[in-house]
């Protein structure tokens, strides 16, 4: 019996230490380099720098210079642990290493921007008291590290096709299916408590910028908006191509191969318990891909290469019975090496 | 829901899903405002042509299943919720009756046919 995972094994693992070893380093690199400049400025700067700011606009709290800087790469050096261990430990699918990728570049520029935003604006000031923040500087230091995290996010290679070796599993369910006969199983999978937990989220970063008349602010709730209306819902398909759940609004999504599939099967999903959220989600046990909308009937699709996806879908049943049943056709269809 | 194609099936294409889509509505599994597949969508994955998709939806609109507008797509009248259970009681009349008499089931589908076009 020969052991393909093994081989696919060492595979996903090799990426997943080069994509976290990279984008650690081009993170870290966003975030020393802004130190540098910051210590540059330091004969500009007054001797305690203001780094915290009441609601009314005036510094509440300061700190030497080497002491921000200090804390700042604390805080990257944190960050990128933690994407790391995402990425080198539940990295077995593509999108989990492009999502941590940009997490750790975004990281790194956010300390990037905390520092260069936050100390640029004291320059030539005698005395911290007297520095203010505008709500642009704000909304720079958050949304600016978007752009080289998006770059490093699409720099990540994607996943090389690995067809499976073996059969369906003769236990999985199957759909009834002539010979002459072609199916689809079309569906769209909706949100519950993650949509109310959007909507909060958008209120309450309006509510925030508007109280505090931070209007450059109101870019957080339009972003997060966008964010949420992206994972509010799904399209579901299952056909002779394989499983594709994508967003209705065009991105994100998903295409698992018909021979790509080893099972599919119908689970009982906990979004908060198994995926700490919901939407587009890493699962805490092996890096399952969860597109989870709500608690309850799933789809779960075991793929090649020690991957997995979960959508929560309505009548999932139908749907993991046509998909194995279609997973069998395309391994009868292969051309025999 | 599960859309099937019988390429083997002397019955057109478009009047597989004409009937599928009925069948559908009676049993519950679609219902008044929902929307069917873009035809675009449903004919990638059937690997059917759209014209084909585009005449099952046409089909449906002029029996008033469906409203077709150009922004949400075909989408399932108010009208289309009818109570069938008349016509099932009676078509399980007819089919027992056909069973009685021992009439194959081509027979009897072309008893009914024949009826329809009465």
């Amino acid at each position: 019996m020969t052991t393909p995972l093994d081989t696919v094994r060492t595979d996903w693992h090799g990426r997943a230490r080069r994509s976290t070893l990279w984008s650690s380093v081009a993170g870290l690199g966003l975030t020393l380099t802004a130190a540098a400049v910051v210590r540059s400025w330091r004969d500009d700067l007054p001797a305690r720098v203001a780094t915290h700011w009441g609601p009314d606009g005036t510094p509440d709290a300061t700190m030497t210079v080497t002491g921000l800087v200090t804390a700042v790469l604390a805080l990257t050096v944190g960050l990128l642990a933690l994407f790391a261990v995402v990425g080198l430990v539940w990295g077995s699918s593509a999108s989990t290493r492009r999502m941590a990728a940009g997490s750790a570049v975004w990281s790194g520029g956010l300390g990037a921007t905390l520092l260069l935003v936050g100390a640029g604006a004291q320059r030539g000031l005698d005395d911290a008291s007297s520095a203010t923040l505008s709500g642009w500087a704000v909304a720079a230091t958050i949304l600016l590290p978007l752009v080289p995290a998006v770059v490093a996010a699409l720099v990540v290679p994607g996943d090389a096709r690995q067809p499976a070796d073996a059969p369906v599993p003769p236990e999985a369910a199957r759909a009834r299916l002539g010979t002459d006969e072609r199916a689809a199983w079309l569906r769209t999978a909706q949100g519950g408590t993650g949509l109310a937990v959007g909507a909060a989220a958008v209120v309450g970063t309006t509510v925030l910028a508007v109280l505090t008349r931070q209007w450059p602010l109101l870019l957080v709730p339009a972003v997060l908006t966008l964010l949420f209306a992206a994972m509010f819902a799904f399209r579901v398909r299952v056909d002779a191509t394989g499983l594709t759940a994508r967003s209705v609004l065009g991105w994100p999504g998903t295409h698992v191969p018909a021979d790509e599939v080893v099972a599919a099967s119908v689970v009982h999903v906990d979004p908060f318990r198994e995926f700490g959220g919901w939407g587009w989600r890493v699962g805490f046990r092996g890096g399952r891909i969860g597109i989870v909308l709500r608690a309850g009937e799933a789809l779960l699709v075991e793929r090649t290469g020690e991957r997995s996806l979960v959508v929560t879908v309505d009548d999932a049943a139908t749907g993991a019975a046509l998909l194995n049943t279609l997973a069998d056709r395309s391994r009868q269809n292969r051309t025999p090496h | 829901m599960l859309w099937t194609i019988d390429t083997g099936s002397d019955e057109p294409l478009y009047a597989q899903l004409v009937a599928q889509t009925h069948l559908a509505v009676a049993r519950g599994d679609l219902a008044p405002g929902d929307r069917l597949p873009a035809a675009r969508e449903l004919a990638t994955s059937l690997e059917l042509n759209v014209h084909t998709v585009l005449r099952a939806y046409q089909q449906l609109r002029d029996e008033g299943l469906v409203d077709l507008r150009r922004s949400r797509g075909a989408v399932i009248t108010a009208a289309a919720a009818r109570d069938l259970t008349a016509v099932e009681d009676a078509l399980r009349a007819f089919v027992a009756a056909a069973r009685e008499a021992r009439l194959s089931p081509e027979a009897t589908t072309t008893l009914l046919q024949e009826e329809l076009k009465r």
